[in-house]
């Protein structure tokens, strides 16, 4: 069939709404996209060629620098597998503080991709509100771990500082307040008419365009596919009755909806954490040993999976990282942009995906 | 230089307008430049404006370790800016290659080699405090003297 | 349009949003002190155990130099990734960053390490060029050949049978001298970090 397209619009790699470098090359009549395709390669590192070969101590370092955003979950799945591996045993009190950081990450990823989404339809008062919240999870997150971005807690059989008790008092006053301010953001997007006008009904994903993109996180949970959540399968999820929330709508406003959602759920998860932290040590010990195994821990975008082959010194022989974003993307220009949306929303679409050029590239 | 002058790069050096470019980072050194323009840092509060267009930016922060994909490119943006211009490398990546500098990897750094860097912030990533004030520390020095460095 | 004015009007003029309208500040650009910044010495004496350098897992980001004084640790800005671990790996505190040490005594953790040699004997010839090497050896025997034989069992290393032989793995600093010196890259040291809780001490 012959196709008329008017001109091939090239967006980025550097965008004024693009943290990263990616560019999205966009086929249009006129106004209207017949088709995009994401350009990437300009983040290449080569990280798991240098992992090869070595300690748990560097790796899990290098593990966390695949993605600055969701640094904690990185570190949380590479450690989990080396335990898998090596039947490590995790202390109560260990566990319940990784769900606590590892919530704590996910809720200022989850604000930061509302900020990015804000301020990318220049609704940038919304955005700075969301930007001034997040400082406060980053201020929690820095008192418990000491650094605010990677901040390298998780070690193998415990974590590595403990949560004091005036820090605990602290985060729950904090929570407590951010819990107050993100209803009201909630509200201000919800009904905001400027604001729902620029996303419902744009970048549609159905569900069944999901389940073929193979969309996960909160991209599919928009689409209503709550299963896709691997916290469901953690143990310590599972412990703390974790029940994944979801919506139909699979437009942008949906994505942007479900991730205020998610951090009003994960304020509800840390309270249950704090409720029923046990006393105890919050370090096991162990030493990682031979073996292999996949792994798969649900990061703020979706679902992230580690492949990892250890020698008998617990030295990484051979690593294969599987992050989400690189299935949202393809979600997103395949999907949502194509034929839907005018170039104007082809931006602020990409970005609603919650696109992490990072870690897809590493 | 005539008085004239002095006025008016005193008055440029009060607006400054910033661009980053991430040139292979971990994404960590961006969240916390974006973190600058938070209501707590409010980096426009200082007069200068962070958006993400070369073309009229005074300051480039350059962000990662530089990987294959920005050769030439980085160089070109760099070129694109008009004077007077500074580079001002964030976090270790373009400094020393950070925890990505070991054998086999793809990156290339320090970026120093590829455009003329001014000044470093170090750190894995520097706390938001730090990026503002080595900004706000290279903002006078941008404008001053311009028209005599020139000739 | 009516709904968004009212809307804006009833945000705008709520008396938190114009208290803070009129009233607030950008906080001072300060370092919070439980920040995990670039290490410092604390002044303590470094005994040369080298753990820092050995826990370090970026290249280049710590040093430990002699000077008349003594053995001193230098952190490298532009290297550091200020994780930590050289604070936690320090046997006596010589560095400290943030809070990590004041935790480390409140929550009694530490970082331990355990050496571990492994010899590939199909590849090892026997040379026992690693056993002279080897500075634990030196301080044992000073006078090993350097065929790598000796009398005595109390060396770390030593060749026997033609083969290395690994006798007292716990004497083991993890310099990796050996695998230096090994032509053949038969013998490998892991340095195994585990994170424990430090052990009661009897008082």
């Amino acid at each position: 069939m012959k196709r008329t397209v008017d001109v091939s619009i090239p967006l980025g790699p550097v965008h004024p709404c693009w943290k990263e470098p990616a560019r999205v090359k966009c086929e249009t009549r006129g106004e209207y996209v017949l088709s995009a395709e994401v350009e990437l390669g300009y983040m290449k590192k080569g990280i798991e060629r240098i992992m090869r070969g070595r300690p748990w101590q560097e790796v899990m370092f290098l593990a966390e620098r695949v993605c600055g955003i969701c640094s904690v979950i990185h570190n949380m799945v590479f450690i989990e597998a080396l335990e898998s591996i090596s039947n490590i045993p995790v202390p109560d009190r260990a566990a319940l503080l990784r769900v606590v950081v590892n919530e704590l990450d996910r809720m200022q990823s989850h604000i930061l991709a509302n900020f990015s989404y804000c301020y990318t339809i220049e609704h940038e008062t919304l955005g700075m509100y969301l930007l001034d919240v997040r400082e406060n999870v980053m201020d929690e997150l820095e008192r418990i771990t000491g650094a605010r971005v990677t901040c390298a807690y998780i070690v193998p059989g415990g974590v590595r500082f403990d949560l004091r008790d005036e820090d605990a008092l602290h985060l729950r006053a904090n929570l407590a307040a951010i819990e107050e301010e993100i209803t009201r953001y909630t509200g201000m997007f919800e009904n905001g008419p400027l604001i729902a006008l620029r996303s419902r009904g744009i970048g549609v994903l159905t569900r069944e365009a999901a389940r073929e993109a193979c969309a996960v996180g909160p991209t599919a949970r928009a689409s209503g596919m709550p299963e896709t959540d691997r916290r469901l399968r953690h143990p310590t999820y599972q412990k703390l009755g974790f029940t994944p929330v979801s919506r139909e709508e699979g437009d942008n406003y949906a994505r942007i909806m479900m991730r205020f959602q998610e951090v009003l759920q994960s304020i509800a998860l840390i309270r249950t954490c704090l409720d029923t932290l046990p006393e105890g040590p919050i370090r096991g010990g162990g030493i990682p040993g031979a073996g292999e195994t996949a792994y798969s821990g649900e990061a703020p975008r979706g679902e992230l999976s580690y492949f990892i082959k250890t020698d008998a010194a617990g030295r990484v022989l051979d690593i294969a990282i599987q992050t989400p974003s690189i299935m949202n993307i393809e979600a997103c220009c395949h999907y949502m942009l194509k034929g839907v949306a005018s170039l104007a929303d082809v931006s602020s679409t990409f970005v609603s995906s919650d696109p992490c050029i990072a870690c897809t590239e590493r | 230089m005539s008085l004239l002058q002095k006025v008016k790069n005193f008055v440029r050096s009060k607006s400054i307008h910033v661009a980053y470019v991430d040139v292979g980072s971990c994404n960590g050194c961006d969240i916390e430049v974006l973190a600058c323009l938070s209501p707590r840092y409010d980096i426009e509060q200082y007069g200068i404006y962070v958006h993400n267009n070369p073309r009229e930016a005074d300051i480039l922060l350059v962000i990662g370790a530089y990987t294959p994909g920005w050769e030439e490119k980085l160089r070109s943006l760099w070129d694109k800016i008009p004077d007077p211009k500074v580079a001002i490398a964030i976090g270790n990546c373009p400094i020393s290659g950070c925890v990505f500098n070991r054998p086999h990897s793809l990156i290339d750094p320090p970026v120093a080699k590829h455009i003329p860097i001014a000044a470093q912030v170090p750190g894995c990533p520097p706390r938001p405090t730090e990026i503002l004030s080595a900004v706000l520390a290279m903002a006078p020095v941008v404008f001053k003297d311009y028209e005599v460095k020139k000739r | 349009m009516a709904f968004s004015f009212t809307y804006y009007l009833r945000e705008f003029f709520r008396l938190e949003w114009l208290r803070k309208f009129l009233f607030v500040r950008t906080a001072p650009l300060a370092i919070p002190s439980y920040f995990r910044n670039f290490p410092e010495l604390t002044g303590k004496t470094c005994t040369h155990h080298l753990f820092c350098m050995m826990a370090c897992p970026a290249p280049g980001a710590i040093d430990v130099i002699r000077t008349p004084e003594g053995w001193h640790p230098r952190i490298h800005q532009g290297h550091c990734i200020r994780c930590g671990l050289c604070v936690e790996a320090c046997p006596n505190g010589v560095l400290t960053s943030g809070r990590i040490l004041e935790t480390m005594f409140f929550d009694n953790t530490a970082l331990s390490f355990s050496f571990r040699i492994d010899v590939d004997t199909e590849r090892c010839m026997g040379c026992g060029n690693c056993a002279v090497a080897c500075p634990v050896n030196k301080l044992i025997d000073p006078q090993m050949s350097h065929g790598g034989r000796a009398s005595t069992d109390e060396l770390l290393l030593k060749v026997s049978e033609g083969k290395c032989k690994v006798l007292h793995v716990e004497k083991c600093t993890g310099c990796k001298i050996c695998e230096d010196h090994c032509p053949n890259e038969a013998i490998s040291v892991a340095r195994l970090l585990e994170a424990v809780h430090a052990p009661e001490e009897e008082p």
